[in-house]
């Protein structure tokens, strides 16, 4: 069964890198609140073996100036792209 | 009340201190509610989580409820599968003969294995 | 598909409680719906009707609410999370004799059975924190 990894702090939580072996192909992870500062990161490199997908909300990420910085290998959705990801994937696991 | 088929897999992630918040109780309160009805049940300390298994806990001095006997109360209440993330333990040098009995280590194929067959996950 | 929602944080504290309550919005919005929402540890907050903000603001506690009874959506407190900080059903309070309830009555008081419960019956658990 899929993942879908919820981050929602920020980079200096180290939650990203604790949630990171926990990854396995095919799962997804989506940076919300204030772990959309993992945009600023190479985090996204981390996760861009095949079969990974990475993704940002983008409410979030308009609101902390992130918006026209963001990593390309993250895709921006809002909350219904939220709520669709979480239909995707089997599972949600939130990191917080 | 729930039938067999609604049976589900939920795991446990525990991965704070014992003592400094409330969420290592949390998450143990929740898997012993768990317990009582009768879900396949997976117990994982990770990260700072692991440090509620380390022996010789007083929490008397805190006016805490001492955590160290976790592992026992979970098999109390039949939950078996109770594990440490090896790579937890790595990071803060600690050796599993530090630890409280009862609690498998796991490796990373091993946790997300367990995350893997998990209907859901409650990540404390 | 069925939805349960689980708020650990309180409002203003942290985003959770906002983003939870978008997050919410979103899955009614799209047809789907919400096996129950569960407010635990701090997020308990989110169901003080006490909380008071400036004349020409809504709370977040008073957004939540309005949603809940809009929406008819089961909406349960945790009971042990609840009574220690101060968030009382009209029950609780009349027992403390506080005489009036500090918690909304659009949600009800219950125990942790009633999150394993949504566990069991939803196709989705999302937790907020």
């Amino acid at each position: 069964m899929t993942s879908l990894h919820t981050i929602s702090k920020a980079p200096s939580s180290r939650l990203f890198e604790s949630c990171l072996p926990a990854l396995k192909q095919g799962d997804g992870v989506l940076f919300i609140e204030d772990g959309v500062y993992y945009c600023l990161t190479d985090a996204s490199l981390a996760v861009s073996n095949p079969g990974l997908e990475v993704f940002s909300l983008q409410e979030d990420l308009v609101a902390r100036g992130l918006k026209d910085r963001k990593i390309d290998q993250a895709d921006v959705i809002d909350y219904n792209g939220f709520v669709e990801l979480c239909c995707r994937y089997d599972k949600v696991i939130s990191w917080f | 009340m729930i039938n067999d088929s609604h049976r589900k897999t939920i795991t446990f992630i525990s991965r704070t201190p014992p003592y400094g918040s409330d969420r290592a109780q949390l998450c143990l309160d929740t898997a012993l509610a768990a317990a009582v009805f009768d879900q396949e049940i997976n117990y994982v300390f990770h990260s700072d989580g692991v440090l509620q298994l380390l022996n010789k806990q007083n929490a008397d001095a805190i006016d805490c409820k001492t955590l160290g006997n976790i592992a026992e109360t979970l098999q109390l209440y039949g939950i078996k599968n109770a594990f440490v993330d090896q790579g937890s333990l790595q990071q803060r040098d600690i050796q599993e003969g530090d630890l409280a009995t009862g609690v498998q280590s796991i490796d990373v194929e091993g946790l997300t294995e367990i995350i893997d067959k998990s209907h859901t996950v409650f990540n404390l | 598909m069925k939805f349960s929602i689980v708020l650990y944080a309180a409002p203003y504290s942290s985003e959770a409680a906002a983003t939870a309550l978008k997050f919410a919005k979103a899955v009614l919005g799209q047809g789907h719906t919400i096996y129950r929402l569960f407010f635990f540890n701090d997020g308990v907050h989110a169901a003080n009707r006490f909380a008071t903000v400036a004349h020409n603001e809504i709370s977040l506690q008073q957004q939540w609410d309005s949603f809940i009874a809009q929406h008819e959506i089961d909406s349960v407190v945790c009971v042990t999370s609840a009574f220690k900080r101060g968030v009382l059903d009209e029950q609780e309070a009349k027992r403390q004799q506080f005489g009036v309830a500090s918690m909304y009555g659009s949600s009800e008081i219950a125990g942790l059975g009633q999150l394993i419960d949504a566990a069991v019956n939803s196709d989705r658990v999302v937790n907020f924190g």
